[in-house]
């Protein structure tokens, strides 16, 4: 049977041309002829390109040099001016003597998929944006809990830790965390929402809300997680500053029952000793009054202090005064810990400028914080703390040192936070937060060592001269980056107020 | 002079020493004091007193850890315990749930009132 060629040529589900040398169309199929109209006496550049002159890189022009088949990817338009995208193959159509005579062009329309293609891309795009600017900490983890990509945000505060363990990056602990949300989403595929304190590279502590998503493969197994954590930092401040008034209202009525009582004994022995005629009486009764007066003034102070960010009441201070005061205040306390509470003093008592109310609660809880790291500590026979005191250069230096149980690098981290206690129901994380705002508001600052099971000591420096005027308050400090060893021991109590 | 009742008063607070025992003393009454838990449960063996009031809220050796050693103790069970309490309320109820202690035999809230007080000791006294 005769094969009816121009048939089966204009069957091709693609346009066919046949050029001569000169990229002229010899012939060409209907479907071609459909789409570019005439293309008698034509050149291949004029009816695909409505080009006056040839293409700079032509595949027909090839396969007539080298003999062989070329395709490319070009961009051709129609007679109703659509631009319609092609892959075009090429052919030699070689004569009796194997020259080549012509090549046929068949290019295929694929602007449906190319158009699929950009669309996909653009997706693709619009979601790696959303994933990179949404406001919020994203990671996704493998099941080995290594970070293997993370958004922007989560690049800027935590670093480019690809490859790292999500505990390391975020806490930087050498540990996985107990229980770990992560690979509970592995093993139920559920959405599981909570809350954590993580630690950015400069050491910031922040409350950050966190979901953990699972991204399924093809067979539905949970091949990712994600993890997006939205910083609630302000939110739980602000709600640790309201649960603070409410502790400080406990124990502020505390505190005036207490002194309506001595004002009572105060009132009662004035009133006797005028009845009795005993002037001695009366000179004691006037005393308790007149000191629970001044105790209630105190007192006052001491909730504007927390209520809100009050300036410290500048006067003159000596270190080393201050110093033996708060040794003796406490010194109770230790003896009923069984902790040996000593005090060193380096050179002349610096005399520096502060709040010496807010100075001394400040230490006062540094010193707490000491004592109950000892007594809590069960592994030393003997346990000590040492204040200390030191001039250092335009700075006074107080030490508070314990070889109580020490912190691991989380606990150091946190341990300015608000509302982060290590103590469980016995601390109420207000503490060192209130402290490292004294330390704050005086323009100085906390440093912490620590180590686990050796102690801890606190280095506060103040400077003697107070600042004409304090810049806001930077909320970076030294780099804390997470590490696979070696995990930084040191930390510097960062901006919380 | 020697059938004076004794009344050893237990309180960090040096002005509320000062305020019961000149109260008391002004009603007959002879006193002991002491600053904290420790010093309580040396003086209550030495003084043997009549009746003790005890703040509960001392920072040291607390008052509940001294009451229950008053009540852990035979010979000491007996005398009445005035327990002062800065605290709301609710600690009344808190103690009286103890099952290790029998709960204390009266309660008076700071700011204590004379009347109240002078009431109190005259009741448990004669009891």
């Amino acid at each position: 049977m005769e094969v009816p060629y121009q048939q089966l040529f204009d069957a091709m589900p693609c346009y066919l041309t046949v050029q001569d040398r000169d990229l002229r169309m010899i012939k060409a199929n209907t479907r071609f002829v459909n789409a570019f109209g005439d293309y008698q006496g034509r050149y291949c550049y004029q009816v695909y390109k409505h080009r006056p002159e040839r293409c700079e890189v032509c595949p027909v022009e090839q396969t007539f040099r080298d003999g062989i088949s070329h395709s490319s990817e070009e961009k051709v338009r129609s007679l109703d001016g659509k631009e319609v995208s092609v892959i075009v193959y090429t052919e030699p159509v070689r004569d009796e003597n194997g020259e080549i005579a012509a090549v046929m062009e068949m290019s295929t329309d694929i602007t449906g998929i190319k158009r699929l293609q950009d669309q996909l891309r653009e997706s693709q795009q619009r979601y790696r944006t959303l994933f990179e600017e949404v406001p919020c900490y994203i990671s996704i983890q493998d099941e080995n809990l290594n970070i293997v990509d993370a958004n922007r945000l989560h690049r800027r505060d935590f670093g480019s830790y690809l490859g790292c363990k999500c505990y390391q990056v975020y806490k930087h602990r050498t540990e996985e965390c107990y229980p770990c949300c992560v690979r509970q989403t592995f093993r139920d595929g559920q959405l599981l929402v909570h809350e954590e304190v993580v630690t950015s590279r400069h050491g910031e502590a922040m409350n950050v809300l966190v979901h953990s998503t699972p991204i399924f493969d093809a067979q539905g197994w949970v091949k990712y997680v994600m993890e997006m954590s939205a910083n609630i930092t302000p939110i739980r401040e602000l709600q640790s500053q309201l649960t603070s008034i409410g502790l400080l209202i406990s124990s502020i009525s505390h505190g005036v029952k207490g002194l309506l009582n001595s004002l009572n004994g105060g009132i009662y022995l004035v009133n006797s000793g005028l009845s009795k005629s005993n002037p001695e009486r009366l000179k004691q009764g006037w005393e308790i009054v007149l000191r629970n007066i001044s105790r209630i003034r105190s007192m006052v102070l001491d909730i504007l202090y927390y209520a809100k960010d009050r300036e410290p009441i500048y006067e003159e201070i000596s270190a080393h005064a201050l110093l033996d005061e708060i040794f003796d205040l406490m010194s109770g306390k230790a003896r009923d810990f069984h902790v040996e509470l000593s005090k060193e003093r380096e050179g002349d008592s610096p005399v520096f400028e502060g709040d010496a109310q807010a100075i001394r609660a400040m230490l006062v809880n540094l010193l707490e914080n000491c004592l109950d790291a000892c007594r809590v500590d069960p592994k030393k026979n003997s346990h000590r703390v040492v204040l200390g005191c030191s001039a250092h250069g335009s700075q006074v230096r107080f030490e508070v040192t314990d070889n109580g149980i020490g912190m691991d690098q989380e606990t150091r981290e946190k341990a300015f936070t608000l509302f982060f206690s290590s103590k469980g129901n016995e601390g109420t994380g207000l503490g060192l937060f209130i402290a490292n705002k004294i330390a704050r508001a005086h323009g100085g600052k906390i440093q912490l060592e620590s180590q686990l099971d050796v102690g801890t000591r606190f280095l506060v420096d103040i400077p003697i001269r107070r600042e004409a005027k304090r810049a806001p308050s930077a909320s970076g400090a030294p780099a804390a980056a997470p590490s696979c060893s070696g995990a930084p021991e040191q930390q510097e109590a960062g901006g919380s107020d | 002079m020697t059938d004076k009742k004794t009344i050893l008063i237990i309180d960090d607070e040096p002005d509320t020493l000062t305020y019961f025992s000149s109260l008391l003393q002004d009603h007959g009454y002879a006193t002991v004091t002491a600053e904290n838990g420790e010093q309580a449960l040396v003086k209550v063996r030495a003084a043997k007193p009549d009746l003790i009031t005890l703040d509960i809220t001392m920072p040291e050796t607390s008052g509940v850890r001294c009451y229950r050693e008053l009540r852990g103790n035979a010979e000491w069970q007996s005398i009445p315990v005035i327990m002062i309490t800065g605290i709301s309320e609710d600690f009344r109820t808190f103690i009286s749930t103890r099952k290790q202690v029998p709960p204390p035999d009266g309660y008076l809230s700071k700011p204590v009132s004379e009347e109240e007080l002078l009431k109190m000791v005259r009741d448990l006294i004669a009891a």
